[in-house]
């Protein structure tokens, strides 16, 4: 605003409209390289075919975050600033489906455990044995936050070590999440400062 | 750990002993960081609250009476007692105390012989020990000159915490079993947990912000741990102090009335534990 105060109204307009046309240009040339721009952190291989886990309540992934766009730390919130993502509380789930499609059976059930003031006995699904040291938020910060991703696309982050949760309804195991595969991503991104020590995890 | 880590463990383990330790005196050295202690044996009256608190910090398993006496007991920090002069009227009077545990060798005997290399040196100059990757060859523990490694010759957490007591628990530690041998880690968990907040904060982990459980229990402060990469430290201001220098087998002392000394340096295991003798009445 205090440059454009000392340029005279004509020019203002000639700038106005040559940023626009910049912009345009920008804009054309960005587009293909934000589609090009794909989270660069590669996963290692392999896959694991993981058990169907029985929700109390059958949660669709695919409702919150494909249909409805809800952000991975909107619910688990506790990643960024804990060793656990975190399920959410249900006052949290509350906080929408008070109004939200209140008519659907999951709902019901859902507010039903609400009124009885009891949470739904969540079964864990991306588990890690009692040895391992594993934080969640220090490798959201260095995968994240450290490289300045958006947050809104944090989905893909994500999905390096749980999958493609957001086309699944309950979600399941799909990445093995054992030792070989964990350092293999550690020795494939050793520049990102991914430690290679035993006692890093093991404790 | 990759084997190239494990080979390169065991060459630099040689190096020091023929060479009188691997610690460049120009300054290049593979550490992060490099934990050590110091114990002032002046300060220690022998109340054992050390080793409780390390019971209690590291899920180390009551044994019970019957396998205590055979020598099965898990201290991994225990107190030694040794009497000045046997021939008193009061044999009890004389009692010196000293707190014995993993000295965290900078050249551990424990390492190169062990045959999975489930104890290794980290960048921090800890002897860790991966549980997971033991056998149970025991090698280590009789190669060890402080005998300060302790075996589990059964499952101990069957009996060792009765309902409730396995609330007491630490998560940040594993619950060993049945054919592991484990010692002291420095309580790693603490160091673990205080890295992880000051990477968080994108910064050093401060002097003073790890303590270990014996030194934080201590009622006379007899024990001070920090890093001696941080000259400002401490723990290196009192190594200084005392001119008690790293990779030596013998102090030699501007002033020999310092009281810092090593225990058994002259192996050439380059311990990380400093003591402060006891200041002794002359009769």
């Amino acid at each position: 605003m205090a440059v454009n105060k000392r340029i005279p109204a004509r020019n203002r307009r000639r700038r106005v409209g040559l940023a626009w046309v910049l912009g345009l240009v920008a804009c054309l040339l960005a587009a293909p390289m934000a589609m090009a721009a794909k989270y660069d952190v590669v996963a290692p291989g392999g896959s694991h075919d993981g058990d169907d886990v029985e929700q109390p309540i059958e949660f669709p992934h695919n409702v919150h975050v494909k249909d409805n766009d809800i952000n991975c730390m909107y619910c688990h919130t506790y990643a960024r600033r804990s060793t656990v993502a975190g399920i959410p509380p249900t006052s949290k789930c509350m906080g929408c489906h008070k109004m939200v499609a209140t008519d659907k059976p999951r709902i019901k059930a859902l507010t039903e455990y609400w009124e009885k003031k009891e949470s739904p006995p969540w079964k864990k699904v991306s588990d890690l044995p009692d040895f391992v040291h594993f934080t969640h938020e220090k490798h959201l910060k260095t995968l994240l936050f450290d490289r300045e991703f958006p947050v809104e696309d944090v989905k893909e982050v994500c999905a390096l070590c749980h999958g493609d949760v957001e086309n699944m309804t309950v979600a399941k195991k799909v990445k093995p999440l054992n030792m070989g595969w964990c350092v293999n991503c550690h020795i494939e991104n050793k520049e990102l400062g991914a430690p290679g020590d035993c006692w890093k995890c093991h404790k | 750990m990759s084997l190239d880590n494990i080979l390169n463990n065991w060459s630099d383990y040689r190096k020091a002993a023929e060479e009188g330790g691997f610690y460049d005196p120009e300054g290049n050295h593979p550490y992060e960081h490099r934990w050590t202690m110091s114990i002032n044996l002046d300060l220690c009256n022998g109340c054992n609250a050390c080793s409780t608190a390390c019971y209690a910090e590291n899920n180390l398993a009551f044994v019970g009476k019957e396998r205590f006496e055979k020598g099965h007991a898990m201290s991994w920090m225990r107190i030694e007692r040794y009497w000045d002069d046997q021939d008193k009227d009061y044999p009890e009077k004389g009692a010196s105390f000293l707190p014995m545990m993993c000295q965290q060798c900078g050249a551990a005997t424990c390492e190169p012989v062990c045959p999975v290399a489930a104890t290794y040196h980290t960048p921090d100059g800890l002897n860790a020990q991966v549980y997971n990757r033991c056998i149970g060859s025991r090698y280590c523990s009789n190669n060890c000159p402080y005998r300060v490694r302790y075996f589990n010759f059964y499952s101990y957490y069957d009996d060792a915490w009765p309902e409730p007591m396995q609330q007491q628990l630490n998560p940040d530690i594993t619950v060993r079993d049945k054919g592991v041998m484990e010692k002291c880690t420095f309580c790693v968990q603490r160091i673990r947990s205080a890295k992880d907040k000051a990477q968080m904060e994108d910064r050093p982990v401060r002097d003073g912000e790890v303590m270990p459980a014996c030194a934080q229990s201590c009622p006379t402060s007899a024990i001070v741990f920090g890093d001696t990469l941080d000259e400002n430290s401490a723990i290196s201001k009192l190594w200084k102090k005392h001119q008690v220098k790293r990779n030596v087998t013998q102090q030699h002392k501007e002033n020999p009335e310092l009281r810092g000394y090593r225990i058994f340096e002259e192996l050439n295991v380059d311990p990380s534990v400093m003591y402060l003798e006891r200041v002794r009445e002359e009769v």
